[in-house]
């Protein structure tokens, strides 16, 4: 089924594909720059975080054709995994701040 | 009801064709994407479960200089990165039938995958090197060298299958074999595991760089 | 390759034994295996379950005969604590992993799903004969842990470390049978997987002409549902898999804490929780437990529909339910876990969004009672397992209210009245789905009848059977029974409670050995029975419209084309009393 019916869609040019590559190297190299800088704990994570989601995005959307797939199926998709996601978030670390805080580990 | 008419009539089938495809995404491609989204979530439980330990432990070890380990690290990214750039061109080339320049890109995404492969097992050996066991460190906690080899070890080893998997595409393109579509859901798997790598690499490398 | 959706040439069956019944790729073939693969572990976890339930009713007779076949775990005739737990271990993992999740889902699935949305096989037909081999090298791995030197697994089907991560120093049995068990149910996880996948892709992209999503029957519905659990579970359980196995071969120490003394030995390890395992194997547990009975309840509503002679009372609110639960299902794990340390913020969550699954549930029961309503009911063997599913289906529901509410949970955790609720719902609710969906689809999948006297029989032994086991458990468990226990005689306060011991093993053994009707009738029909015609029930679904058994690939190289919703029974003015989803006619009332 290399031809599904109605999904031929303009192919993009090899340069939109490079200009992503380019982005996901700047964003590394953000995250090389937070690495060498070290900040704050919590701000490294929510900073390095926002940016590999970013990378993801970009992964996902140019790389791996999803921005140029039906809605419907991003919409299938990705909605799971967020919302386990969050919900391992949610339940877990609680606990294990719980740990921390009676002082695991020697 | 006994003197009722019954009237038939000859019915529509309804607005579903049957052979069209509902994502307009062929089974091979939509089957990988879910392959895709379980494999994620090993992973997202994997890492969930690191961030776990290692917020419990007070003693979580940072010991990686800035360099080697993080330049090396960022050497692997760049090969990943780039291999999914060729991977993409690949798929290109293959929909315009162009086997010959489908195989040479698949050759290159290949070789980026081996150049991260080799470069990750000469830091697994440097680290064992310095004492790193999954089971202790020189460090601290334990569970340091533990989820490193286990987050790092999964993944090096679908970039391994990824890998094995693409050089039986390549092959088989050479050979006038496989679709288009086969072709791109490798190339789905490829972009996959390379996407891992944008989690692995900030959590496990950029997060446990030596302060100061 | 990738063409399967519109073939219109006739595929020939391959040729030779191997291909043919081994490794075929046929989803026919591979649902028989799979459900003979359920078979062999029912037989087997079922012998294991009356082993030990007369110990706890007999906990100190000597049993000579037993001692000789397991010479460790019943030295001298008389079993071990140990090798009790290694038999409840490794009943609870076989049933709930290789009969609850295989047979409904994987073998009715794998037969029926393609068939009933009018196609000629799965979407990738080699990834299924696949998943099948790979379940298969599970159950090898799982049953050589129950051979293990040292001893069977002992922590439970739910593997708590640190017990289960440990190693030899824990006990017998928590050697190398513990490894196994954890890397069988590792490779299980990726067989259903795979499974899962496939499932979904074949139910959106392979429908046949004319099957829109509000035709399929709702067995299709709930096995798609299940696909998306599972493919959305087993992963997690994966990943945890990977993690207890480290924990036990590469001296990781993820879920085992610091300064723990075990056996008079300070164990060397540290930083580990368990409860971090308690999160990643409920995550899959609670999902786990509706993978095992969604499609009981597909089943459910296709017999309750054909045997009343009446439409699915609400189809809509029935699939959406069935959705409803599915997606509430990854909300709840945590009440397994109200008194494991879990933050008591997350317990509140937890509890209210368990009761929340009560709502759906009720509305699948009382839209069952209203199909059965005013229904034409004809009393088949299968249509009494049907209903006999709704009837345990609530009480095993009622008892999870109970359950649900952390005031309560606290009392009653860990106590035989989560052996009671849990038994009753997913042990037989589930089990009665097998049923009845064996003797409502036996015909086609073998060509011949079941006997139903003999069903008939075999329904009553087993549902007054079931009742009389797992019933006065509930009562137990309200005294304050725990379970897991190998011997509850040396406890004063249990001790009046010991002829209920008794009262079940009784009941237990008379069960199973009803459970002779239905091999017999299963294995003499299989050669014997009636043969039987291409559609027995006057059911309305596409299995029905190709001959018993249907050929290799289906429906004879052309498929069909579908003009009616699956339940249409009893509609006025037509000629029969259903019409099938493939007739091309409307049946137009004029007055
Ligand atoms: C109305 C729906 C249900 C509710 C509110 C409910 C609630 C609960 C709760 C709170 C527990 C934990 C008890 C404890 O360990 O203290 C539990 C255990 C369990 N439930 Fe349910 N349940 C429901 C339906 C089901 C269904 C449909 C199944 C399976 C088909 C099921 C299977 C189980 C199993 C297997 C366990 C025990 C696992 C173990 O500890 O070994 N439940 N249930
Ligand atoms: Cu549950």
């Amino acid at each position: 089924m290399s031809h599904p019916a109605g999904a031929e869609h303009a192919e993009p040019a090899s340069k939109l594909f490079i200009w992503v590559w380019i982005w996901l190297l700047l964003l590394t190299a953000v995250e090389v720059v937070l690495g060498y800088e070290q900040y704050p704990v919590k701000l490294m994570l929510t900073m390095l975080m926002s940016l590999s989601v970013i990378k993801a995005a970009l992964i996902m959307a140019y790389f791996m054709h999803l921005r140029f797939e039906k809605l419907k199926l991003v919409l299938t998709l990705v909605p799971a995994l967020v919302v386990i996601l969050c919900l391992f978030s949610i339940f877990f670390f609680p606990d294990s701040l719980r740990l921390m805080n009676l002082g695991w580990g020697r | 009801m006994s003197d009722a008419e019954v009237r038939v009539e000859a019915l529509g089938a309804g607005d579903w064709g049957g052979g069209s495809l509902p994502y307009a995404v062929g089974s091979k491609k939509f089957g990988m994407w879910l392959f895709i989204i379980s494999d994620a979530l090993t992973f997202s439980a994997l890492l969930i479960a690191y961030g776990y330990v290692r917020l419990a432990n007070k003693n979580w070890p940072e010991p990686f200089e800035f360099y080697p380990s993080l330049v090396t690290a960022t050497v692997m990214t760049l090969c990943l990165l780039s291999s999914s750039l060729t991977m993409v061109m690949a798929v290109a080339a293959r929909k315009r039938e162009d086997r010959p320049a489908t195989m040479k890109w698949l050759w290159a995404t290949i070789a980026g995958g081996l150049a991260f492969l080799v470069l990750h097992a000469n830091e697994w050996l440097k680290l064992i090197g310095e004492g790193m066991r999954p089971f202790s460190n020189p460090w601290g906690s334990p569970l340091f060298g533990a989820s490193f080899f286990t987050l790092t070890g999964l993944h090096m080893f679908h970039v391994v299958t990824g890998v094995c998997f693409l050089g039986v595409v390549a092959v088989a393109t050479g050979r006038g074999k496989f679709t288009s579509e086969d072709v791109e859901m490798s190339g789905l798997y490829w972009h996959f595991v390379d996407l891992v790598w944008m989690f692995i690499f900030p959590l496990v490398y950029v997060l446990s760089i030596h302060h100061g | 390759m990738g063409e399967p959706t519109h073939a219109v040439h006739v595929h020939h069956a391959p040729k030779g034994f191997i291909r043919k019944y081994i490794f075929s790729t046929d989803h026919k073939v591979i649902g028989i295996q799979y459900y003979f693969l359920a078979l062999f572990s029912v037989v087997l976890g079922m012998l294991l379950s009356v082993l030990f339930r007369l110990h706890l009713a007999w906990p100190n007779a000597n049993w000579d005969l037993l001692g000789k076949l397991f010479p460790t775990g019943m030295a001298g005739g008389l079993m071990t604590p140990e090798f009790y737990l290694s038999l409840v271990t490794m009943h609870g993992t076989l049933m709930v992993f290789f009969v609850l999740t295989t047979a409904p889902q994987s073998g009715f699935g794998n037969y029926f799903l393609p068939i009933q949305i009018g196609a000629d096989d799965m979407a990738f037909p080699v990834l299924n004969m696949l998943s099948f081999w790979i379940t298969f090298v599970a159950l090898v791995v799982m049953v050589m842990a129950l051979f293990a030197t040292g001893g069977a697994p002992l922590s439970g089907w739910t593997a708590y470390p640190p017990l289960s991560a440990l190693g030899k120093i824990s006990g017998p049995g928590e050697g190398l049978g513990q490894t196994l068990w954890v890397i069988s149910l590792a490779i299980f996880c990726v067989g259903s997987l795979l499974g899962a996948l496939n499932f979904i892709t074949t139910t959106l992209n392979l429908r046949a002409k004319g099957m829109t999503l509000l035709r399929m029957p709702l067995t299709v519905w709930a096995w798609f549902t299940t696909s998306i659990l599972a493919l959305l579970a087993f992963p997690v359980l994966l990943a945890g898999g990977i993690l207890l196995v480290l924990d036990r071969v590469g001296g990781t120490s993820f879920f085992i804490p610091a300064g723990l003394v075990v056996n008079e030995q300070l164990v060397n390890h540290s930083g580990g929780s368990p409860l971090l395992w308690q999160h990643l194997f409920w995550f899959f547990g609670h999902p786990e437990v509706y993978i095992a009975i969604l499609p009981g309840m597909g089943v459910a509503s296709q017999l309750l529909s054909t045997f009343s002679r009446k439409p699915v009372f609400g189809y809509k609110a029935m699939f959406s339910a069935m959705l409803a639960i599915g997606f509430l299902g990854f909300f709840v794990w945590g009440h397994h876990m109200f008194i494991s340390g879990m933050s008591p913020y997350s317990a509140v969550a937890f509890s209210l969004l368990t009761l929340a699954i009560g709502v759906p549930s009720a509305i699948k029961t009382f839209n069952w009672l209203g199909t059965l309503w005013q229904g034409k009911i004809q009393f088949t063997s299968a249509m009494l397992f049907a209903i006999g599913f709704v009837s345990l289906f609530v009480t095993g529901g009622v008892s999870g209210i109970f359950l649900g509410q952390t005031s309560l949970d606290l009392y009653l955790h860990d106590t035989y009245f989560v052996v009671g609720h849990f038994h009753m719902i997913m042990g037989v609710a589930a089990l009665f789905g097998i049923f009845g969906a064996t003797y409502y689809w036996f015909p086609k999948m073998f060509g011949r009848m079941l006997n139903e006297p003999l069903g008939k029989i075999h329904f009553w032994f087993t549902f007054i059977g079931v009742n009389a086991i797992f019933f006065p458990m509930h009562i137990m468990g309200v005294a304050g029974h725990p379970r897991r226990y190998s011997d509850a005689s040396n406890f004063n306060y249990l001790s009046s409670m010991h002829p209920l011991h008794e009262f079940i093993t009784v009941a237990a053994i008379v069960t199973a050995t009803a459970q002779l009707f239905f091999l017999l009738n299963f294995f003499w029909s299989l050669w014997k029975g009636k043969k039987a015609e291409m559609n027995p029930w006057n059911a309305t679904t596409l299995e029905w419209t190709v001959p018993s058994p249907p050929p290799h690939d289906n429906f004879g190289g052309k498929l069909p084309v579908v003009y009616h919703g699956a339940y249409e029974y009893s509609v006025p003015g037509a000629k029969q009393d259903f019409i099938m989803q493939d007739s091309p006619e409307k049946i137009i009332e004029a007055t």
